[in-house]
């Protein structure tokens, strides 16, 4: 289980990363935090021209306010999520999630944007990222763009990115005050891809939800969204919410497949009940 | 350390392993950690199709590569005259013919096709990469419906037929007794494919000398074994060959013996005339190592109205894939059947089936389906009948005061106390306490669940051939230090520990004085090594006999020396005394290197030096037995399986190291619950391998086993030491302790947990379907 | 096929070497550093029997290429008994607690437990469990490496 051979450069900054996947032409990936890419190139399923090491570009690392959302630089190591006080302070939901992510080992090297950019359908982080609704900034021969993640994943590791575009950071913007927050999945083991999970985000005034966001994963070819759910929550009280039904519809908007380890029923099933616990139980003791 | 030193007795104590040190300090010698001048490395070109032909192979690229020194094909090899061997195969099962790459025909995804040797391993996968192989595909025979359908023969030299059959046939009185029996209770257990996945994997480096020796480094249950093969496949003289395994990864059955790529990466190095290194990767082990358990078994069990059993029926069906170590139809799993029960009569139709799947390998208690099958259906009976599992145990488990007892396959049980030890498990456990808080769970929507399992363990298994015998030698060194070569073999067992301790009782000399080898086949005599939970048996057996020789010669010097009776001389702590007269005590080691260098001085027509040797042949089987006992918790919301507690209460006998009896016991219950839970080699309709890497094949992590609970008792067998094997017994008995917790938490449900493995879906949709009581 | 010279610490020795851009930290550590103990297991970032620390931090060696550790610190489990052979106390806490079997994950184990209590930190027995939950071990069923992980919960590395 050896990589494919390949050239390997290292450049040191936003400009040159993106210069050598310009020159790559399609033939060059980006080597993150590596967690993922690593064991694709052992097994020889990617087998790329040029790898483009990121990890010595000093500004693609970092935690940053700004514009009433919290930056996260594409390196930033998974680790960091869970102990720095901005991400405490203003964006708790990020290391909730991040906890699920891999294992202490993997975290220590696995990145924040390598994660997202991936697309792994079954992984925590795009899920978040569309539950915060975050902003995604990347950067090609082009230029500067921010893409919303609901308009980020195309299929299961299969993004919008060009071939010569580079994700620099994440913006997940501030939630609304009294915004509850919620990550939960099924995994056979802790760091497990999870056989169902989801994000959400709940926000309550006066007694009654006023925005939920509950984004899936596992369920379907890319971290999915559940708006009718969504929509049906908004305007219910707390405590008289029918969490059966919300559970159910919110699943329902979801487009899971069978494998090896769960079939789609079991999914939509388990997500459901899930849902349905989590979030009740969440709003009890709120 | 010092403690050790002076302790008086080693046996039954918790003494710390000599290997640790150089394990933990990252000094361990493994076969991937050799290297040899001028290796090459190898890689193999492997079928991607499961059935078919090999129409031509271009391997014109490969060679053209720089740093890859040779590819070969099958015909490359046919300078050597290799055969391969079955070594526990049931006498009557006919092999198929086989060679080490594969020859025109192709019967499972992952056979080796090709072999490239090359300067590094990447350099040989970017050579392996470059083969052009075109292959004319037939659709396959993948699950053991399909083969149990047996359309078209896996193998054509042996024709359309099950691999192997045993029968033990019914008869006209048996009929009648499960025509008359108050209950006759039927069910079928499903087991899926397993995979051993020693943490490392298979590997070997052979190491051609021009002298027409071999040495061989090889991952393996024995160096012996591996020799004994290597000598017997490739027809040298076995003085030729010498293997060394000095720390093995893990082998719990997979690496018994040599099989395709190690002798395909011996041959290859034979005919290069260059050492040759292969080790195995991750994605090989999944996908072409052999695998196991893949077997599904009817019981029909015939109880009187008192829950007494009358007599049994099974039949056994199992996928033993293309080409398997040994080609059985587990005829050890049959007869085990009624375990420490009084079962008047059993029947066996018992059917192994080849496939164009990866074959069999033994497994950690190969012949685990007897208690698998036996205790979950004894579960189901108990719940049919409206008893309680402990209950139908219980007046049908044989007691002390029956020993010897003799099955009705006409296994001896005797020295087994498993009535003493599901007792000792159910106080453990506080069932009154247990049912108390189930009951309130389940008004709560949770679902608690106990299981119990109760087995016996054949160990040793002096089955005869390879099995008959093992050997040790020990020696006192002119130093006074103590050597002992014996046939044992460590992948993890600790044997190089539980020897010494064995060696240093018996002898009489401090731990620390010992050392034990077992490494190397050019050092000491033949012997299986790992494999049928024998060593603590076998080799300390042999040990035991060997140090008796050993001693007698010592006090006879003494006595000779010391112009004192043999009968007062006493060996203790690496001093000699002769009872009574303090002053007469000497060192051993000065009475050792009166033996070998002042032998003048020796009695006369002594032979000089201090060493004994003796190979022991055990009994046929000496039993160990246990109950386990499992908690657990089932989800109703996600099916996942939480174990809540563990009890193993266990009889081995005396235990020489029990840290040593619970890390064996513990390894093996977490394979077994693996196996229930988790573990599954699966594979799609054309017979690709599906779940190819440790993301997709789940072996047991730290949080899915509790801290397990022990019982010990101890009632010796009659072999030296009063030991009995327990290396096997978790992976045996884990299985059904937690198959039948599980339906106890579902029992509400009015459901059947048969089906393995248990997955969160599977346990879902077996609670959706049915609503709870 | 690009090479590289690397220079690195490798349990407190310079090392200074030429590496292949396609050769993992592991492979390097094994063949170009002798440090056999760096166990390979699953070559694809599952069974952390190749762990080791880079910079104070436990990462698995199979998913870094070595051309990634040039100027880091690398650890590996030959680098931490004393020179006159005294176990370091992870070491010694997994002898005490017989937490290996046949050892080939135990390399691995014990890099993650050094890391996290390195320089006098105090996780909590259950923080070792959860970094456990990175490591796969055939043998032992982690009862040793759980009793090994509560003996070193709040001692001092």
């Amino acid at each position: 289980m050896k990589a494919a051979p390949f050239d390997y450069v290292a450049p040191d900054s936003i400009e040159a990363a993106v210069d050598h996947l310009a020159r790559g032409g399609g033939e060059s990936v980006v080597l993150a935090g590596g967690q993922t890419l690593m064991p694709l190139l052992a097994l020889r399923m990617a087998t790329p021209s040029v790898v483009v090491d990121i990890n010595r570009i000093a500004e693609l690392s970092g935690v940053s306010r700004l514009d009433g959302a919290t930056r996260v630089g594409a390196t930033t190591r998974q680790a960091t999520i869970l102990t720095d006080p901005t991400i405490a302070a203003h964006a708790p939901t990020l290391a909730q999630a991040v906890r699920n992510v891999g294992h202490h080992q993997t975290r220590n090297r696995g990145t924040v944007g390598g994660s997202v950019s991936l697309g792994e359908p079954a992984a925590e982080l795009p899920a978040t990222a569309l539950a915060l609704e975050a902003m995604i900034e990347t950067r090609s021969p082009r230029g500067t763009r921010r893409i919303a993640a609901g308009d980020f994943y195309t299929g299961p590791y299969s993004t919008v990115l060009e071939p010569d575009e580079l994700v620099v950071a994440l913006h997940y913007p501030d939630l609304p005050a009294n915004t509850l927050t919620l990550v939960h999945e099924v995994a056979r083991r802790p760091g497990d891809f999870a056989l169902t999970g989801f994000i959400g985000a709940f926000t309550v005034d006066g007694g009654a939800i006023s925005r939920a966001r509950i984004s899936w994963l596992a369920m379907g070819p890319t971290p999915m969204r559940s708006p009718k759910a969504e929509a049906a929550l908004v305007g219910q009280r707390v405590g008289q919410i029918d969490l059966d039904e919300i559970g159910r519809l919110a699943a329902s908007e979801t487009d899971p497949m069978d494998d090896g380890h769960a079939s789609a029923d079991y999914r939509r099933t388990a997500g459901a009940r899930i849902f349905r616990r989590a979030v009740g139980q969440a709003l009890e003791t709120r | 350390m010092n403690e050790m030193t002076q302790a008086a007795r080693f046996v039954g104590q918790r003494v710390p392993r000599k290997e640790d040190r150089r394990l933990l300090t990252g000094n361990g010698a493994y076969t991937d950690d050799i290297t040899v001048p001028g290796m090459l490395h190898a890689a193999f070109v492997r079928s991607y199709i499961a059935r078919g032909t090999i129409k031509s192979i271009n391997t014109d690229a490969a060679k053209a590569l720089p740093g890859v020194h040779a590819v070969y094909v099958a015909d490359d090899l046919r300078t050597l005259d290799i055969k391969f061997l079955q070594l526990y195969s049931s006498p009557t099962a006919p092999a198929p013919a086989m060679w080490p790459l594969a020859d025109g025909r192709i019967a499972h995804v992952g056979e080796p096709v090709v072999i490239v040797l090359a300067d590094s391993r990447a350099l040989a996968e970017d050579g392996a990469a470059l083969v052009e192989v075109d292959y004319e595909s037939e659709e396959p025979v993948v699950t053991l419906e399909q083969a149990r359908a047996l359309t078209k023969a896996i193998h054509p030299d042996l024709g359309v037929k099950p691999a192997d059959t045993m029968i033990v046939p019914s008869d006209d009185a048996m009929a009648e007794t499960f025509a008359k029996a108050a209950h006759v209770v039927t069910g079928t257990i499903r087991h899926q494919r397993q995979a051993h996945s020693p943490m490392e994997t298979r590997g070997v480096v052979a190491q051609p000398k021009g002298t027409g020796e071999l040495t061989v480094w090889v991952s393996c249950q024995s160096p012996h074994m591996a020799a004994r093969y290597l000598s017997e496949a490739f027809n040298l003289p076995a003085h030729s060959i010498r293997v060394i395994a000095k720390d093995v990864g893990g082998a719990f059955g997979l690496k018994v013996q040599l099989w395709r790529e190690e002798v395909a990466a011996v041959a290859a190095a034979l005919i290069a005339n260059r050492p040759v290194k292969w080790i195995e990767d991750r994605l090989e082990n999944l996908t072409s190592a052999n695998q196991a358990r893949e077997q599904e078994v009817t019981v029909k069990l015939a109880l009187d109205a008192d829950a007494k059993l009358l007599a049994a029926d099974l039949e056994y069906h199992s996928n033993i894939g293309a080409f398997p170590h040994g080609i059985g139809a587990n005829a050890l799993g049959m007869m085990m059947f009624p375990g420490p029960y009084r079962l008047p009569r059993l029947s066996v139709n018992a059917n192994a089936y080849f496939s164009n799947t990866c074959g069999e390998a033994a497994f950690r208690g190969p012949w685990m389906v007897e208690s698998l099958a036996r205790e979950t259906m004894l579960d189901v009976a108990a719940r049919q009948i409206g008893i309680d599992p402990l209950e139908i145990r219980r007046r049908n488990l044989i007691t002390r005061e029956e020993q010897p007892f003799t099955t009705c396959m006409g296994t001896v049980l005797n020295w087994v106390t498993p009535r003493e030890t599901l007792e000792l498990a159910v106080e453990k456990i506080d069932v009154a306490a247990f049912r108390a808080e189930q009951a309130k769970a389940r008004t709560e929507g949770r679902y608690l669940g106990l299981g119990f399992a109760t087995y016996v363990e054949p160990t040793t298994m002096n089955m005869g051939g390879v099995l008959s015998s093992e050997w040790a030698q020990v020696q006192v060194e002119p130093t006074g230090k103590v050597t002992a070569v014996i046939s044992t073999h460590s992948q993890g067992h600790g044997t190089e520990t539980t020897m010494a301790q064995v060696i240093a009782d018996e002898l009489g000399v401090p731990f620390n004085d010992v050392s034990v080898f077992e490494d190397d086949s050019s050092r000491g005599s033949f012997g299986a090594g790992a494999g049928g939970s024998r060593q603590a048996v076998a080799g300390g057996g042999a040990a035991i006999h060997a140090i008796a020789i050993l001693k007698a010669k010592i006090k006879a010097i003494a006595a000779h020396l010391l112009n004192a009776s043999a009968d007062a001389v006493e060996i203790e702590s690496g001093m000699i005394r002769v009872k009574g007269v303090e002053e007469m005590t000497t060192s051993l080691a000065s009475l050792a290197a009166t033996a070998y260098f002042e032998t003048p001085r020796l009695p006369p027509g002594m032979e000089a030096g201090l060493t004994a040797q003796y190979r022991y042949s055990p009994p046929p089987f000496v039993f160990s037995n246990a109950t386990h006992a499992c908690v657990c918790e089932v989800d109703r919301d996600t099916g996942v399986v939480k174990i809540l507690r563990w009890v193993a209460s266990e009889d081995c006998g005396v235990m020489i190291n029990p840290s040593v009896v619970e890390g064996q016991i513990a390894g093996g219950v977490t394979q077994g619950v693996g196996g229930v839970l988790m573990e599954q080699i699966r594979y799609d309709a054309d017979g690709n391998p599906t779940a190819a890497t440790f993301k997709d094949y789940l072996v047991p992590g730290i949080f899915d086993m509790p801290e397990i609970e022990y019982c010990h008792m101890i009632t010796p067998a009659d072999n030296p030491g009063g030991f009995k094997g327990i290396g096997e017994g978790g992976a045996i008995i884990g299985p059904p302790t937690i198959i039948n917790a599980v339906a106890d938490a579902l029992s509400p449900f009015g459901v059947r947990t048969l089906d393995l493995p248990l997955s969160p879906p599977r346990l879902l949709a077996l609670m959706d379907g049915a609503e709870a009581k | 096929m690009s090479d590289h010279k690397i220079r690195l610490t490798v349990d407190g020795g310079p090392v200074s070497k030429t590496v292949e851009a396609r050769q993992t930290l592991g492979e390097f550590l094994r063949d170009g550093c002798g440090r056999t103990g760096v166990h390979l297991g699953c070559e694809h970032g599952v069974c952390g029997a190749c762990t080791v620390i880079v910079d104070g931090k436990a990462v698995r060696s199979c998913l870094m290429l070595a051309v990634q550790a040039d100027g880091t610190e690398v650890t590996t489990a030959q680098g931490l008994a004393a020179p006159d052979g005294t176990l370091s106390p992870v070491q010694q806490a997994m002898m005490d607690e017989h937490a290996l079997q046949c050892g080939f994950c135990t390399p691995g184990v014990v890099m993650t437990m050094t890391a996290l209590t390195a320089g006098g930190a105090r996780p909590t027995e259950a923080e070792i469990k959860a970094a456990m939950s990175g490591h796969l071990c055939r043998c032992t069923g982690y009862q040793g490496i759980m009793r090994a992980a509560r003996k070193l919960a709040g001692v001092n590395a």
